[in-house]
């Protein structure tokens, strides 16, 4: 499933253009010495909003990001993603809620 | 008989969680990092021949191993500290210059960080270690356009004035 039609299934809210990543896996963390390890091409769900996590992602080559429960991204965070091309996406509920809707929506 | 040369395919093996310390001795100003997989990094005060050391700051962070799923060759990642992208802040830094971009390619640098900051030692992230860094970054990227290089830290031209960002765990408690 690509990004777009994730955002059409499940409304999450976009900070960014972004590119239309096709999406292999899920990833949940809020550890950037975590998220290092993750393979290429997968949604990251975070809470974690700093600069350094867009980093890690560009570096693992993430589909796109999700900041559950509200989190809302900097301004130089957003610049960031932009330049690396990853889209960041806003989820309201907390981190399981969001599990499980995409559990609903598809097999990852 | 020529010998056939592995493509390797590199998956990250022995990931291990710990704590990236810096340390710094107020006498020569020098600067070091380490490593410790202890569950709370040592942060005391320390002599050590003619250095005094002490703790400047602790991040969460991680290291691995690679391994080539193929002909299982393994490539220990020990004196990796840490990566850090580099922000193409200074245009006479050696990552800057690693940062050229060509046509039509977005090329992005990673410095390796060894434990030695200030270089006393003069040796760096030996190169078979860069080099398996950079094709395990780069073997799963779909995107033509997109490049990521891996450099050692001994390019930086200032660990001072180095805006580039760590690939540590950092700000935690704005989590909440």
């Amino acid at each position: 499933m690509k990004v777009s039609e994730l955002i059409q299934k499940t409304g999450l809210k976009a900070f960014n253009e972004g590119t239309d990543k096709e999406i292999k896996g899920i990833y949940i963390s809020d550890m950037v010495s975590d998220i290092i390890g993750i393979k290429e091409g997968h949604l990251l769900i975070t809470l974690q909003t700093h600069k350094n996590l867009i980093a890690a992602a560009n570096l693992v080559d993430v589909a796109a990001i999700v900041f559950s429960r509200n989190k809302i991204p900097a301004d130089d965070v957003v610049a960031l993603a932009d330049k690396a091309g990853i889209k960041l996406l806003g989820f309201e509920g907390d981190t399981w809620s969001l599990a499980k809707k995409l559990c609903e929506i598809g097999s990852w | 008989m020529k010998k056939v040369s592995c493509q390797h395919h590199w998956t990250m093996t022995n990931l291990r969680g710990g704590h990236l310390v810096i340390e710094g001795c107020f006498h020569c100003r020098q600067r070091i990092s380490f490593f410790s997989q202890e569950p709370v990094p040592p942060i005391d005060d320390y002599q050590e021949g003619e250095h005094f050391w002490s703790h400047l700051a602790d991040y969460q962070a991680s290291q691995f191993d690679l391994k080539c799923e193929k002909c299982s060759a393994e490539v220990p990642l020990k004196e990796i500290m840490a990566l850090m992208l580099c922000v193409r802040c200074n245009r006479e830094c050696g990552v800057y210059a690693a940062c050229a971009q060509k046509k039509n390619q977005k090329t992005w640098v990673y410095a390796a960080l060894c434990a030695d900051t200030s270089h006393a030692a003069k040796k760096c992230i030996p190169p078979a270690s860069l080099l398996a860094l950079n094709e395990y970054f780069n073997q799963g990227i779909e995107d033509p356009t997109k490049k990521i290089v891996v450099v050692p830290c001994n390019l930086r031209k200032s660990v001072d004035t180095c805006q580039g960002i760590v690939l540590a765990d950092v700000g935690l408690t704005e989590l909440y």
